[in-house]
């Protein structure tokens, strides 16, 4: 995932770059496996058969153009990486085709067709997201029920359910104000902290934290896969930092737009006027923490200079944030992100050095 | 000039959709089911026909003889603005029959194709040898170079339309006869089919992968007697 | 439909190259450079705007009148062949070096599908002059914008090392197909949010 980028210019980073890749790309892998094993942890079988087919479909995709290429290429682990964030980024009721068909057309079409690793322009993961979502958009919405709700309850994504809501006009206070009155159940864990929260932590200034707080911090909820547990991803996404291997610009930029704009903007579709909008529901429902640092801080499809990833965060914040609160296909983040990297070729061009650019138009 | 490896290289070599730019424009857009590309290319196929005829007659009877050297309308100064909005005007006389034939005789089809009906008429390939064509003005030969070119553009039109069809909708759409209501559904594919491809994206990555293939195909050898008469 | 309505429906909704598939060839064929995709994205935009309002003059003042609605395609034809020719000949005479940046004769734009495209799916949105005008110039507005993304992106993919068959024209078309499912995120529902509202 993270691969320096061949330039016309320069060709000797490519060559440094590809040995220490190898460790980068089982090193974001690895930083995937907490959120992973929770999002299995909650959903047991099916979930690991998600991850496993849409994997699976990945290495065999990428194993096929090795046939052509006559170059094996499974060992650079990014054809793994890539079918892992499709498989998270499933609902874990998913019928298999989905996952493996996205896996499928995000190595041969978005990746492979452009000449393999480095060479795509699109994120494979997030374009391969998208058309799963066009193609089997119901398929894309089956959730299942966490552990321990109440026998007989539809599971339904919070993002989703709140959409639902809104759409019937439901328009009261909060997202998890509207989710309550809806009935969306809540765990009996969720109730007794936040009971005791309320009661013992909170009681003096008179605050109280709605029904749904504690399930979203812990990501006990019905969701995609690997979206469930911000803190975990949180923690992956940590490492990655310190470490290198992804960049801080694009993940900040992104964030905090998106939250400038959901603070501000956030209640004028639902007519509640400026400085209306919710955030704590926003960034702990749906893949926005997956998508901002392990989607939008691809190197290869995003922007070569630092002020380019801040522009380019921007970007997706402010896409995001048209698409969650007007948009319909999904909670917005894989759309936000494909979106985003139409844009970048564009940004790139505008921000590459003077010089780069001109010797690209002499050739 | 062999008038054989002329329709040869129309149907393979000259396919419009995937060599040239030509006739891209209206090639994707009708291809979700493959009744509407089969009256595309129908549609093309005699508007390209009959307006090389038109314009074959046309230059026989205003020079009386025979040969010019062909110039691409894509180099523009060879044709002279006259000769080249008469053939417009031919071609979308031409096309506007087309679509009132299409309204009398299958109306659900004229709504279908809608605004691409009439695009036909600036459909490159119908107008991109408006000069003599290769073939000089000898009608026979202008009428094959015509038929191999169109037939090559309905081949590649009706290949996409059968993979969008059968893998985005799982279906295959063709004239209702007797019983038979016109859609033969697969079984499997149709209960979940990746409509994705029936948008107009798979559109273009068809088209895309179908260029792609061609050039492939291309790269095979091409026999020496064909070689040197392809002009 | 409001003006909101209209300018987000032809440029982002409908759009003419990513959802019509009108205009691909100026869009993928144009010569390479930023430069050159200006030129020809904006000489495009330009005519589909004028072919849009023009379409809606024959179409009320001429068409319906007299009663003679099958003669739309040839006289829509014509009619942008003829403001095409005009178009080009304003250039020539103003900014003969966008003319030549552009690199390929206008009159190539003038058999384009997209501005005889803008003219149709206006006159087919029943809108008044104005409306015309606006949605034709949306339309154009989108166009543009594909066109200068397409164009940073084969710069890149100028510089990338691309299987042979593929390289050039597929991928480009590829591109578009993939840019084509990005703007699906701007459906008709997300327009009737916009809006709308909830």
């Amino acid at each position: 995932m993270a691969e320096p980028r061949p330039l016309a210019v320069s060709p000797a980073p490519h060559v440094v770059g590809l040995v220490s890749s190898l460790r980068l790309t089982w090193t974001v892998a690895g930083c995937l496996l907490p959120a992973a094993a929770w999002g299995v942890f909650l959903f047991r079988v099916p979930a690991l058969e998600v991850l496993g087919v849409a994997a699976g479909s990945a290495l065999l995709a990428e194993l096929l153009t090795s046939i052509f290429t006559r170059r094996v290429t499974l060992g650079d682990g990014s054809a793994f990486v890539t079918g892992l964030l499709i498989g998270l980024l499933m609902p874990p009721g998913a019928p298999l085709y989905v996952p493996a068909a996205a896996s499928a057309f995000a190595i041969l079409v978005v990746k492979q067709t452009f000449g393999g690793l480095g060479r795509n322009w699109m994120n494979p993961t997030a374009a391969g997201v998208v058309f799963a979502l066009i193609s089997w958009t119901g398929g894309m919405s089956q959730w299942l029920p966490v552990p321990g709700s109440a026998e007989g309850s539809a599971a339904v994504a919070p993002l989703e359910a709140l959409r639902a809501a809104y759409a019937a006009g439901a328009r009261p206070a909060g997202p998890l104000a509207v989710l309550s009155t809806q009935g969306y159940a809540w765990s009996g864990l969720d109730g007794r902290v936040l009971g005791w929260v309320n009661d013992h932590l909170l009681s003096w200034t008179g605050m109280v934290l709605p029904r749904g707080t504690f399930d979203l911090l812990i990501g006990n909820t019905a969701g995609r896969i690997g979206e469930l547990s911000v803190p975990l991803l949180l923690l992956g996404a940590a490492w990655l930092l310190g470490r290198s291997v992804i960049r801080w610009q694009v993940p900040v930029a992104f964030l905090s737009v998106f939250c400038a704009a959901s603070i501000v903007f956030g209640g004028l579709p639902l007519g509640r006027g400026w400085f209306a909008g919710g955030l704590y529901f926003q960034l702990f429902s749906g893949s926005i923490v997956l998508g901002a640092f392990f989607l939008a801080t691809d190197t290869v499809t995003s922007p070569l200079t630092d002020p380019g990833r801040l522009i380019y965060g921007a970007s997706l914040g402010v896409l995001l944030f048209f698409l969650r609160y007007f948009g319909a296909l999904g909670d917005g983040v894989p759309l936000a992100i494909v979106l985003g990297n139409c844009l970048v070729p564009l940004i790139d061009r505008l921000t590459v050095l003077r010089g780069r650019a001109r010797h690209r138009e002499a050739a | 000039m062999k008038s054989r490896s002329l329709a040869r290289r129309g149907i393979l070599n000259g396919n419009p959709v995937a060599m040239v730019l030509v006739g891209l424009c209206p090639a994707a857009a009708v291809t979700t089911r493959v009744i509407d590309a089969l009256w595309m290319s129908v549609g093309v196929f005699s508007v390209l026909l009959l307006t090389r005829v038109c314009l074959s007659l046309l230059s026989l009877l205003r020079d009386g003889e025979s040969a010019g050297p062909s110039a691409d309308l894509r180099g523009g100064e060879g044709a002279p603005r006259i000769r080249w909005l008469g053939a417009l005007l031919i071609a979308s006389c031409l096309t506007a029959s087309f679509e009132l034939v299409l309204l009398a005789f299958a109306p659900e089809e004229s709504a279908s194709l809608g605004i691409y009906a009439p695009l036909i008429a600036v459909n490159c390939i119908v107008l991109d040898r408006v000069e003599p064509a290769a073939g000089g003005k000898h009608i026979p030969t202008a009428l094959l170079d015509a038929c191999g070119l169109g037939l090559g553009f309905a081949f590649a039109l009706l290949l996409i339309a059968a993979v969008r069809e059968v893998l985005g909708a799982g279906t295959i759409t063709l004239f209702p006869a007797g019983t038979f209501g016109g859609t033969i559904e697969i079984p499997g594919l149709s209960s979940a089919p990746a409509r994705a491809l029936g948008y107009a994206g798979g559109g273009l990555i068809c088209l895309g992968y179908l260029a792609g293939l061609s050039r492939l195909l291309r790269r095979r050898p091409v026999p020496a007697a064909e070689e040197a008469g392809t002009a | 439909m409001s003006w909101l309505g209209i300018i987000l429906t032809f440029s982002l909704v409908d759009n003419v190259v990513l959802s019509r598939m009108l205009g691909i060839c100026p869009c993928v064929g144009a010569p390479r450079g930023m430069k050159s995709a200006l030129g020809v994205g904006a000489a495009t935009a330009l005519l589909m705007s004028v072919s849009a309002l023009a379409g809606w003059m024959i179409q009320s003042l001429v068409l319906d009148p007299l009663g003679v609605g099958f003669l739309r395609t040839p006289a829509f034809v014509l009619s942008v062949a003829c403001l095409a020719w005009i178009l080009e000949a304003l250039a020539r005479r103003t900014a003969p070096d966008l003319l030549r940046a552009a690199g390929f004769p206008v009159a190539g734009i003038a058999l384009n599908c997209a501005a005889l495209g803008a003219a149709l799916l206006v006159v087919k949105g029943g809108f008044g002059a104005l409306g015309s005008l606006v949605a034709g110039l949306s339309a154009g507005a989108g166009f543009f914008i594909v066109t200068v993304l397409l164009s940073a992106i084969r710069d890149r993919l100028e510089v990338e090392k691309v299987p042979e068959p593929l390289r050039g024209l597929p991928l480009h078309l590829i591109s578009a197909g993939l840019l084509a499912f990005a703007f699906v995120a701007f459906d008709r529902a997300f327009l009737a949010r916009m809006l709308h509202g909830w």
